[in-house]
């Protein structure tokens, strides 16, 4: 009997635990299907996702990635700026630079709205433009660049006049550790950085990023300045004084759903020519303090539909001490600050549907004038001030739908209104469509408008002897048409067609008003068209990581008549990169500049045409992968070749830039 | 620059290009999305088996294991130069699309292949049978069907749901499908459409199956109504589906093996996307007798699995 129980217990015993382990091992099996569904999910690759490729976009776009800043060898923004069809770069005679696009330059670049991280950095209120303190960037810390050419306005606001640069910087994903590089070449310029960024387990995450640039500038030789050609005391004939240094420091912290990021930039600069036109000594001193401040959070209403809020606060102020005879300085300054915040709702309808609508308002002030003269610099003496204290409020609200109607087709229609205090409404639709009419071939047309409200400066300058300021004046306003092709007709070759042609009208000039004075007026149009050629192919097999690429632009830009001056019609960019094996690799860069014409009543010859080598060697990953180590040769075969001077210096011919230069750079990853 | 010197510049370049060999090597660098997963696990398994076979060389990149895989990825890339790149999962061919977009890519056990951007050099196998298969064994098992079920996820599922419409309207079945964007909606979307259906199909959607609550509200309301449920995995039999034609997981990987090897020396043309070739049938007789359904006796042949109510 015992016997029998026991054989019923141990009976009892192996059937349950066999339904048991059944019961389990479908269970499992479920588990282990769910758990691959849920690996699937991580990863959205829709249409519309694709479509976010260069390739599919409606706006003309240039992206720069880190690799490429790294074999360019670049010393600062500019130089990554350089090889992006349609845009020139030009020396300026008060020390930053003119970032030319499509064909049109101003000294200011106010046409042009830089952003970091997607954040607007016109932050000078009085002159507009971001070339200030932004041109010299230092690129160690730069992940991406984006290039948007033409009008973006119906987007972004104001300022997104002919192109947007939108600069992003390594996050604490990105640098995972600690990273640091120092780079020293030609003119005695060297430049440190330092980042840090850590993802913490309780989805806080923190980057942070330090970096320090100085040089003495290229010492371009002036033969001769207003005085000098009098015979006159002068330093000239001299040399440029161009001394830059700068700190930056920025901040990327994030927690949930919420970030604060921002950047603070102190810049100090010495000029080129001088404010006058008299050769300054190296007394004119330049100095400009800039940051940002944003905090951020993006709401999840649903998987389809998110609410991006931030609020901003800006701050641009310098204090320059110019000298505008041997023995007479002016000191001016101020302070700008933009306050505001911005709700962008982004519903997403579907793979093929995605609505965005937004408002922002901001709070736009200047105070702090500075306004000194005198014959020491130690000492100067109040003057009447050259502007005036202001307030403006702005508001706007914008629309723009992304609909993919067919796989291959996409649509984009969007407009802005904006509101100002002082000058009324501006509205600026942008629409277009990206249509892949044969695999690998996509026709690209679009159309839109933007504007550049009136900086400050112009509205309200005062106590100028030979230009007034206009509270009456409207924004500039252009209208951009433009269509293209992007085809890859074999495996690893891109090429891009664009033909653009933009109306530029209400431009902001200083027109005369008397015989020696003149103001600020919305006068004259200019009409800007062109062709850009692009082409790169990417090598495979044993090169992989080789390319070859070029770019050309052919450009017209006319006023009353007459190509403007200053800007070339034609300027081609080759770069060739070869892969020698997985560390080192090759850098080739020929810049080709066109001839640029003269201003009307300019009498001197054109600026001859010029072509520049630049070489690089890279080697990446060495040393247990923490090392990178590069070293660059700018105008291998010293080049001479000039900038533009303006017309009112064309007593001393153009400005000369630097002959050859070399830049040699490390990077160490902890 | 004097026109000489460009000319030399020119020269050096060309010969920079020209002197390098354009030598491939054998070698396939296998991505897996997540290790840890079963499917992507065996699949990798069985297709570095045959690699070994035929004396292939590979390397191994496992995306979960690593904090900055695009970088370490680009970077392994690049220093193994591989001829052909093999991706598991959805979120390997993603990575390996971003990253080498010019190198000789094949993929499988990536839902709904048709939503990926396949170039000329892309292969795949399909995660999901053909439909129109699947289509045609239901109308052989169940000849009286007239109307489909289905739920999906837009962002997952768009491309397939349309080639099951296509296909439907072929075989002159109509799919009532109904979109949902989150789990919550699945309860909702089954009380509409479950009265105007004859059957309910399953189908691979990740955001449809997220969780084992999920599957339960399906077969609950399935069973309520007393609709029964078709399944593309044997995985639902248990659950209470009636029918299933799942796709065999290791003939996937064995079949990518032998997809690579003609890729990479070019046998096949680019942009060949094959369903998966070895497939297995299995009946709940248990959900069918309940339900009280009628099927065609005949079909019973195809199946290879019939799962009683003691099982």
């Amino acid at each position: 009997m015992i016997k029998y129980l026991s054989t019923l217990l141990i009976g009892v015993l192996l059937l349950n635990s066999s339904a048991y382990a059944n019961e389990s091992t479908e269970h499992d099996s479920l588990e282990k299907e769910l758990a691959y569904l849920a690996a699937e999910r991580k990863v959205v690759v829709t249409a519309s996702k694709m479509e976010e490729h260069v390739d599919k976009t409606v706006a003309t776009t240039t992206v720069i990635t880190q690799d490429d800043i790294a074999h360019i060898g670049a010393r600062n923004l500019l130089d990554v700026l350089r090889l992006v069809p349609g845009i020139g770069i030009t020396q300026t005679q008060f020390g930053w630079r003119e970032i030319e696009v499509r064909g049109v330059k101003t000294g200011l670049s106010e046409k042009v709205q830089i952003m970091l991280n997607g954040h607007p950095l016109d932050h000078n209120l009085q002159n507009a433009g971001s070339a200030w303190v932004y041109d010299d960037l230092p690129v160690d810390t730069i992940k991406r660049v984006e290039v948007v050419r033409g009008p973006g306005s119906a987007l972004y606001g104001a300022n997104a006049f002919l192109a947007v640069i939108n600069i992003i910087t390594q996050n604490a994903k990105d640098l995972n550790g600690l990273q640091t590089s120092a780079g020293w070449g030609s003119f005695d310029t060297q430049q440190y950085r330092a980042s840090w960024g850590k993802q913490f387990k309780n989805t806080a995450e923190a980057a942070l990023h330090f970096n320090f640039t100085d040089t003495n500038g290229i010492n371009s030789p002036i033969p001769a300045d207003s005085l000098s050609v009098q015979g006159l005391n002068s330093s000239a004939p001299g040399k440029s004084q161009l001394t830059e240094g700068r700190y930056d420091l920025e901040w990327q912290l994030g927690y949930q759903d919420f970030k604060l990021d921002g950047r603070y930039i102190n810049k100090k600069a010495g000029t080129f020519f001088g404010a006058a036109s008299i050769l300054s000594d190296n007394r004119t001193q330049q100095d400009y303090n800039d940051y940002f401040l944003r905090l951020s959070r993006i709401w999840k209403i649903k998987d389809n539909f998110t609410v991006d809020t931030q609020l901003f606060h800006d701050y641009f102020s310098y204090d320059n001490l110019w000298q505008v005879a041997p023995t007479q300085f002016i000191r001016s300054g101020l302070q700008d600050t933009r306050t505001g915040g911005e709700i962008q709702a982004n519903y997403h309808f579907s793979d093929a549907q995605t609505l965005i609508s937004g408002f922002s308002y901001a709070k736009e002030q200047q105070g702090n004038l500075i306004d000194e003269a005198g014959s020491d610099p130690a000492r100067l003496t109040p003057t009447l001030t050259t502007t005036e204290e202001r307030i403006r409020n702005r508001w706007g609200v914008y629309l723009e739908d992304v609909w993919d109607p067919l796989k291959s087709v996409r649509l984009t229609l969007g407009a802005r209104y904006d509101r100002y205090n002082d000058f009324g409404g501006t509205f600026n639709p942008r629409m277009g469509f990206n249509w892949e009419f044969i695999k690998n071939y996509s026709l690209k047309f679009s159309y839109g408008t933007a504007y550049r409200a009136p900086a400050f400066g112009e509205l309200g300058l005062a106590n100028n002897p030979i230009l007034l300021g206009n509270p009456m004046l409207k924004p500039e306003e252009v209208k951009t048409f433009e269509t293209g092709i992007i085809a890859h007709p074999v495996a690893g070759l891109t090429t891009q067609a664009t033909y653009y042609h933009s109306a530029i009208n209400q431009i902001i000039s200083q027109v005369p008003v008397q015989s020696t004075i003149s103001k600020y007026e919305n006068s004259g149009s200019v009409i800007a068209e062109g062709v850009e050629l692009e082409a790169r192919y990417d090598f495979d097999g044993n090169l992989q990581g080789s390319y070859i690429s070029a770019n050309h632009v052919l450009q017209h830009s006319v006023q009353l008549g007459r190509q403007l001056a200053d800007v070339p019609q034609h300027r081609t960019n080759l770069t060739a990169l070869w892969a020698f094996d997985n560390t080192w690799s090759s850098f080739a860069h020929v810049l080709i500049k066109d001839s640029t014409s003269r201003n009307l009543g300019d009498t001197r010859q054109d600026v001859p045409g010029y072509a520049l080598l630049d070489l690089g060697l890279l080697g990446k990953n060495m040393f247990g992968k923490k090392v990178d180590i590069s070293f660059n040769v700018y105008n291998l075969f010293d080049k001479r070749y000039y900038d533009p001077a303006s017309t009112s210096l064309n007593f001393i011919g153009d400005y000369q830039m630097a002959g050859r230069a070399f830049f040699g750079h490390v990077s160490l990853k902890f | 620059m004097k026109i000489i010197n460009f000319c030399k510049a020119l020269i050096l370049l060309v010969a920079f290009f020209g002197s390098a060999g354009f030598a491939q090597s054998n070698k396939v660098l296998i991505v897996n999305s997540e290790k840890a997963v079963y499917r992507y696990e065996t699949i990798a398994t069985e297709f570095k088996k045959v690699l070994q076979q035929n004396a292939y060389q590979w390397a191994e990149f496992n995306l979960d294991g690593h904090a900055n895989a695009e970088a370490e990825l680009k970077q392994l890339i690049e220093q193994e130069n591989p001829a052909l790149i093999y991706c598991i999962g959805t979120q390997a061919y993603s990575l390996v699309h971003n990253v080498a977009p010019n190198k000789k890519m094949l993929f499988s056990a990536a839902i709904n292949w048709r939503r990926l951007d396949v170039g000329a050099g892309t292969y795949g196998v399909a995660n999901e049978l053909s439909s129109a298969q699947e289509l045609s064994l239901l109308r052989y098992f169940f000849p009286t069907i007239k109307t489909i079920g289905l739920l999906y996820n837009d962002s997952f599922s768009r491309e397939y749901v349309e080639t099951i419409k296509k296909d439907a309207l072929a075989s002159g079945i109509n799919i009532i499908n109904k979109p949902i964007n989150d789990t919550q909606e699945i309860s909702g979307a089954l009380n509409e459409l479950l009265p105007k259906i004859d059957i309910f199909w399953i189908i691979s959607d990740p955001v449809v199956l997220s969780n084992k609550e999920s599957v339960r509200q399906i077969f609950q309301a399935a069973q309520q109504q007393k609709k029964p449920v078709y399944a593309y995995s044997d995985v639902y039999i248990e659950q209470g589906a009636v029918l299933s034609i799942s796709a065999d997981i290791a003939t996937i990987g064995r079949q990518s093996a032998g997809l690579a090897m003609m890729a990479e020396q070019d046998k096949v043309p680019g942009g060949t996307v094959q369903s998966p070739a070895g497939s297995m049938v299995t009946l709940n007789k248990c959900a069918l007798d309940a339900l009280k359904l009628k099927f065609n006796q005949d079909a019973l042949d195809s199946v290879n699995k019939i799962v009683g109510c003691d099982q």
